[in-house]
Order: structure tokens, then sequence, then C-alpha cells
């Protein structure tokens, strides 16, 4: 791989931004990988955005700004509408459609589950959607970082309810395989 | 080796402890707060001591008082905690006490915005401390993992010139999350260049001689040296005088210490400036977006060269003697780096990129490069960057 | 000389920068008639001193360790220093009025609360005389002096009404004595016993100003005058609060804390 990956991850506060970029950040350092992420915290808090940008090389990572996300999962409309004109015809947006509307005419490729219905019901809280979403996040990614590199840190970053991410990252992985089995990047 | 994901927040602690910084006092302020907070965790278990102290003023002088019997010692803040240093930076500065000093900048002027990077501090690094008369050492880490060799080189620097160390970071330096290596033997720690420097205890009775020496130990009380060390300006003894001859001796120590030594300070990387017909300067993580502007214009076909800097003073100005157009990015508005390179590079062209809160994509410094290629006058929406827009 | 000022002055600066009549030196001496009562030597003391009058009467005096702060933090240096050194040595900090009660009251005062093992001896001279004798927070209500042309008028900390000691006192002092230069012995006394304190004390020690105090709050440069006029002063002196041992030292504290997390680490 010369090429770099960019990992955008947006929403507001408390949904999980920051935790989600170090779970992907981290894995792709298990995996012997490079990886920067920016947090940014303070204005973009309280103005309805929290925002981590990971990038993931295997050469040493120059600008660590993400300017194409090669996957972007937008956790809140507010996050779509500021970032998603930085998206690309090859950038997957990851959203909850009850969420998050993304134009019909976006030039991107929509992942789109209802991913908080879908922990409430399958784990019984709405919480567990963001590692619902680190599953098929994983599962896109292909096989640069294996799914025992995410399952490693999910339980080293994780504190309470460890079984539960863990189930919620392999029921993601599941989901992705049961709807885009055939995608291709 | 050890290989973890963490912060250039935590790689500061890990760099200092190494280095032997048994002491940190701070005043909690984002985004420098988790130094503090990392460093309460690990001292205690290297028996240091972590302080809370009452302000920022108080931080760096307790940070003094524990250099000066002995200990090394380290405070960290962000820009309204750091023109609180002022008062206990020249102490440190004029007695020459080793210490060290992390600023990682955010958005000012004042309380400006907490959480998001700025450049606001290169010349306030520079002029800490009032009266002039004197020369300072300013390493500017770029990444995880320069934060903690860059900490480790600033405790070395500090005891071998008896001066305070700065480390200009900025929010996505201190904050950011990043691969960092850091040594687990003698051979790690061999492998990556570091270089320790244990400390010195002045023999005394007399204070420093007026040369321009490095490796002469500070001034250590508790030894019964009959040490004296003081903010006045010092007779050979290190007694207050209002002698202008003395004072000439102790000035000229202050900045030649500094200037004849400065092969062991000076450093920078350069990105293909040979042939560049334009070369971007910046330091910090938006040095990181040069390195890739410099790649992607290579690709593009444009004679595009980098310089980033990683010590900032005494400033380099060797580094901007070639025939070239410069285009300084910041993140600043103002333009302060900027002003600097201009200084050193007189007759050569030189532009200013400047923002802040947000660092500059890959795409927007080659459009300003582009339009500095064709002479045309850079121009932002909103912005007319008169001072700097000249070609 | 004396045979204190050989045995723990410097030569050079034995005699100090003080004015005629002036009670600083008195005052100085008192410190040394102290530590020369309590059998300490040049090796048992480091001394601190402040700016003003205070600092460059006393600084590198002192034929031990000695340094000089910036004015008013010289407290929290003190914190650190404490930190580096063997609990046996004995930090004096010699400082002004202005420096402990104005700018260098925040200091002063987390400097008492965590209980560092210093002894702050003020040498109050009922103003700010090294800049040429403008009001400070303890010169007596109505002087006129350079800042105050008409007479002060704002309330002062000198201990008629409000006294900037009881401020001490809650803070977490575990010694405090006032004395005039003119009590003799007993200012020697107490900082003897502050000496003995292994926490913090601070012993305020009250001489007039001549040369500026004198001129300009009283109208005469005589000596005897001016401390005709000392005498009547209102003050209460004496040894204020003691409270030495109720709460451990700062830096003995701070390292049986260290001690405990690491113990409990080994535990687990």
């Amino acid at each position: 791989m010369s090429e770099r990956i960019e990992f955008l991850c947006s929403g507001f506060g408390g949904q999980g931004v920051i935790r989600t970029g170090q779970i992907a950040g981290q894995a792709a350092v298990e995996a012997g990988l490079h990886t920067s992420m920016l947090i940014s915290h303070g204005t973009e808090t309280r103005g309805g955005y929290v925002r981590s940008q990971v990038i993931i090389s295997d050469d040493p990572i120059a600008s660590p700004v993400v300017e194409h996300p090669n996957y972007f999962l937008a956790l809140s409309q507010a996050a779509w509408d500021r970032f998603g004109g930085l998206c690309q015809p090859f950038s997957c947006v990851l959203h909850n459609p009850e969420k998050v509307a993304i134009p019909e005419n976006a030039d991107v490729q929509k992942f789109a589950i209802q991913a908080e219905q879908e922990a409430a019901r399958r784990f019984g809280d709405p919480l567990f959607a963001n590692t619902l979403w680190v599953g098929i996040f994983s599962a896109l990614l292909g096989p640069l970082i294996t799914e025992a590199h995410f399952e490693k840190v999910i339980r080293m970053r994780t504190t309470r309810n460890i079984e539960e991410n863990v189930a919620a990252f392999y029921h993601g992985r599941a989901l992705f395989e049961s709807r885009w089995r055939s995608y291709k990047p | 080796m050890k290989r973890i994901f963490e912060t250039g927040n935590a790689a500061i602690c890990e760099g200092a402890i190494l280095a032997g910084c048994r002491l940190f006092a701070g005043y909690p302020i984002t985004p420098a707060t988790e130094i503090a907070e990392n460093m309460s965790r690990r001292l205690p278990e290297e028996d240091g001591f972590y302080l809370q102290a009452e302000d920022e003023i108080a931080a760096l002088h307790i940070c003094n008082g524990a250099s000066l019997g002995g200990l090394k010692a380290m405070t960290a803040t962000s820009g309204p905690g750091y023109i609180l240093f002022a008062d206990a930076f020249g102490w440190a500065l004029s007695s020459e006490i080793p210490v060290v000093i992390v600023n990682s900048q955010r958005v000012g002027p004042v309380s400006g915005i907490t959480g998001a990077p700025g450049q606001g501090e290169f010349y306030l690094s520079r002029y800490l401390a009032h009266g002039g008369n004197y020369e300072t050492i300013v390493l500017a880490p770029a990444s995880v993992q320069e934060a903690f060799l860059l900490t480790v080189r600033a405790f070395y620097l500090a005891e071998r010139f008896r001066t305070p160390v700065t480390i200009l970071a900025d929010q996505m330096v201190t904050d950011g999350w990043e691969t960092l290596l850091l040594p687990e033997t003698a051979e790690d720690i061999e492998e990556m260049d570091l270089i320790f420097y244990d400390r010195q205890v002045h023999p005394g009775p007399d204070f420093y001689p007026p040369t321009d020496d490095i490796d002469i130990p500070p001034v250590v009380l508790g030894h019964n040296t009959g040490g004296a060390c003081s903010d006045w300006t010092p007779t050979l003894k290190g007694h207050d005088t209002e002698d202008i001859e003395l004072h000439h001796q102790h000035a000229w120590r202050l900045i030649h210490k500094i200037l004849n030594h400065r092969e062991l300070i000076d450093d920078a990387e350069e990105w293909e400036v040979d042939d560049a017909e334009i070369i971007l300067v910046a330091y910090g993580t938006p040095s990181r977006v040069v390195k890739s502007a410099v790649s992607e214009g290579r690709l593009q076909g444009l004679r595009i060269g980098g310089i980033r800097l990683i010590s900032l003073w005494p400033f380099q100005d060797k580094l901007f003697q070639r025939k070239a157009s410069y285009l300084v990015v910041e993140l600043n508005w103002d333009g302060q780096l900027v002003r600097e390179v201009e200084r050193a590079a007189r007759a050569n062209s030189v532009h200013f990129w400047g923002r802040c809160g947000e660092l500059p994509t890959v795409k927007e410094l080659l459009l300003t490069t582009q339009q500095i290629l064709e002479g045309k006058t850079i121009s932002r929406e909103a912005w007319k960057t008169v001072r700097w827009s000249h070609v | 000389m004396s045979e204190l000022t050989t045995k723990y002055l410097r030569a050079e600066k034995a005699r100090g920068t003080s004015c005629r009549g002036c009670g600083l030196r008195p005052a100085h001496h008192k410190v040394l008639e102290a530590i020369d009562r309590s059998g300490l030597t040049l090796a048992d003391i480091v001394w601190g001193t402040g700016i003003g009058c205070s600092g460059r009467q006393t600084y590198a005096t002192w034929k031990g360790d000695t340094f000089a702060g910036t004015h008013g933090r010289v407290y929290a240096m003190a914190t650190g220093l404490r930190l580096a050194l063997p609990p046996e040595k004995k930090i004096i900090l010699t400082v002004g009025d202005g420096d402990a009660y104005t700018i260098g009251l925040q200091h002063l005062l987390n400097c008492a609360r965590r209980n560092v093992g210093v002894t702050v001896v003020v040498l109050d001279n009922l103003g700010y005389q090294s800049t040429g004798g403008q009001y400070s927070i303890t010169t007596p209500e109505g002087s006129v002096t350079d800042s105050s042309p008409r007479g002060t008028w704002e309330q002062n900390w000198a201990g008629q009404g409000l006294d900037v000691l009881n401020i001490v006192k809650e803070a977490g002092a575990t010694f405090i004595a006032r004395h005039t230069v003119l009590e003799g012995d007993a200012p020697v006394s107490s900082i003897a016993q502050a000496l003995q304190n292994p926490g913090f004390s601070l012993v305020q020690i009250v001489y007039p100003c001549v040369s500026h105090f004198g001129v300009q709050t009283l109208g005469t440069r005589s000596v005897p005058e001016v401390y005709k006029w000392f005498e009547s002063y209102p003050l209460s002196t004496g040894i204020l609060w003691n409270s030495i041992g109720s709460r451990p030292e700062f830096s003995e504290a701070f390292r049986q804390q260290n001690n405990n997390i690491k113990n409990r680490k080994q535990d687990v």
C-alpha cells in the first residue's frame, strides 16, 4: 500500500466520535501501520459537531488532515452538512438515514443502516451503535487490519459492557456481509 | 521498543520522565491539561513530585525553586498561562537555571478559542522575558513521536546551557493521537539517538565566569558551596550590582553561550529545496501539510520545496539564503514567522499564508503556490493580505 | 565587625545597603542572633530574599547558600526548593511588607496552606521605601507619602482593624509572631522558635523607615524623633499563633504520600 487511507468521523459530543477514532487508529497501530488522529474540541463541540480525522498508512504520515475521506462516518446531520463537501466519488459514507439525510444526487457511496435502532433492538441500548459502525468500517477496510486487531483494541478501550461491545462489532461485520458482500472498493 | 497509540501530551510526559524530570508544577489549561494529568499519575511512581500550583506564575517559580535545589523540573501550559510565565522565565534565564517549559499553542489573542490550534506565540517565546539582552532556545515538535524526542532534547539542552528551554507545540501535536515508539532497553535508547545530561553542581562560591562556555554546572543550593544567584545583574561572585561593565559581561554570556554553540541547537528538515523556485516554510503541525504539498506539487511538475523548522530560536537565517520565493505557512492571521523569514531572506520575495484554528489543506497551499509562481497577488475571500502579498 | 557578622556574613556584603539610622540592619542581625542561638551553621541554612530594601540589605550577605527571587514569588520558589532539599536543611526567607502582603500574598498564603517548611521573616518598614516612599498595606492610616499626598485613606491591613496576619493564620501557618525592632530579645526568641518549626512560620519585624516615612509622613529625618513616634505606634506584638506540630510539613507529607502510592501499587 503506497496510498493513504483517510477516515473522518464526526457527530455530536457524547456520540463516541473520539473513541471511534481511537479504536480505528489503535487497531492500525496493532496491525503495524502508521496512524495519526487529530481531534477537535472546544468550539467544535459547542457548535454541534466533534471531529476525529484518522490517517492510516504504511509510510510515515505527513499531512494529518483529512482532505478527501475514503470513509466518512457521519453521526449527525451537522457533520454531513459541514464535511460532506470533502467527499469524492470514492468516498464511503456511513450513516443512519433516519438521522442523517444525504441528498439523492450526492456522488458518494452510501452505506445506510439504522444503527441506533439496530443496536437498541439487539443489545438494548442505542449507544452500541458506534461499535456497530466500527464493525462495518472494519469490513469495508478489508484485510488490512484484521478483526482480531479490532477486537483486541475494543477490549482495551472499553471499560464497561465489553462483551456487548465486542458482539456489536461482530454484528456490524455480519450486517456488512449480509448487505454489501459484493462491494468492491 | 514499545509501540503504542498515544497523544503528544503523553509523549511529552514520557520524554520528561525518561530525561530525569522529577517535578512538575502546573495549572490546568486546555489543551495542555492532559500533561498535568499524566504527570500526576506518573511522577509518584518515579518518586517525583506533581504540584497543582495556585497559578502559572507560581507553577514556573516552583519549578525554578526545585531546579535550584537540584531537581529537573517542567511545566506546561497554553497561551493565557504562558504569558504568566514571563516573570519566572526571566528569573531562570538570568540566573541561568535549567527548566523545561511546554506551550501548546491555541487560538488567541488572550483566551481566544481553547480547543483549536494556533501559532501566536512565535515571537513571545523569543521575548517572554522583559529587558532584552539574551538569547533563548525554542524547539517545535510536529508529531507525537517528535514531542517525545524533543522533550528529551529540551532537558539535555537546558542542562548543558544552564537555561530554560521552551517546547513550542500546538494543540494538534499535544491533543493529537499517533503511533509512538518508546524505548525499553539501552539498545532502543541508542537506536533513537537519545542523549541525556545529569544535573551537575556548580562548585561555588563564585558565579559563572564571564565566558561563552557551556557545560558549566548551574548553581545548586543545599550543598553548602556558598552558591549565590539572583535575577539581579551579578558580580563575578553572583552578588547584585548596578555596575554596567559587569552587566555587559552578564549579557554577553547570556547571548553568546547560546549563539556560539548553536550547532547543538539548530535543527530543521528540508524537502526538495535545491532546484526549488518556491520554498514553503512552516513549523509544528502545519509543516506536515507543507510536506505533503511538496510531494504533491512535485508530482504536478512544480519546482516546489519545503523547510520545516525544528528549532525556532535562535533563528536559523542560513536556511533562507537560497535564491527562491518563500511562502510561509502559519496558524495565525497576523504573520509572525514570516517577518523573521523576510528579514533572513533579504532580497528574495516572501509571502504569507495564514489562518488559525484549522490546518491548511494541500489543495489550498498548491493553489497559493500557483498564484505566486504566476505572479498573481495572493488573495483570499474577505481578506486583503496587503502586508505580505507582494511578489 | 561583630562576631556574628564574621561568622555568618560575607565580608564584602556585610555592611548592607540600609540608610543611616534604619532599623533594617538591626532586624537583619536579630535573624543572625536567632540562628546562632539555635546552634545552626552555614551548612544548615539556605537563605532566600525578595526585592526592595529587605532584599537589597540581605541578599548574598549570608556566607552559605543564598538566592534572590522575583518580587513576591519567593514563596513559590521555596515550595519547589523545599522538595529538592533534604528535610534537615532550613530555609529562611527575608522579605518586605510589599513582597509578602501584596504582590506575593497569593503565594505566601499557598505556602502557608501547604505548611511548607520555611521561616518567612517580614522586614516591615511601613511602606514602599526602596522606590522612594509610597504607601503599602502596612502604612499607618492617614499617612502622607509620595503616593498619598493628602494622606492614605484606603483600609490597610496594619493590625489596627484588619490584620493581614489573621489571613496568614487562616491560610494554615503553624507559627506566627510580630515584633518591633525595639523589642530587644523577643524577636530573636520568636525567630529561634520559628526555626524549630518543621512547617511554615512567619515572623514580622516592624521598624520605621527614616529616610522616606520619617521625612514624608512624620516631617523629620531625626532618628530619635522617628523612634519616639514609633514607640507609641499601636501594634499587637508577641507570638500570635503557635500550632507547631499540628499538621505535617509539606515535603515530608508529600514523600509519605508518594510512598503510600508505591506501596499500594506493590500490593496490587
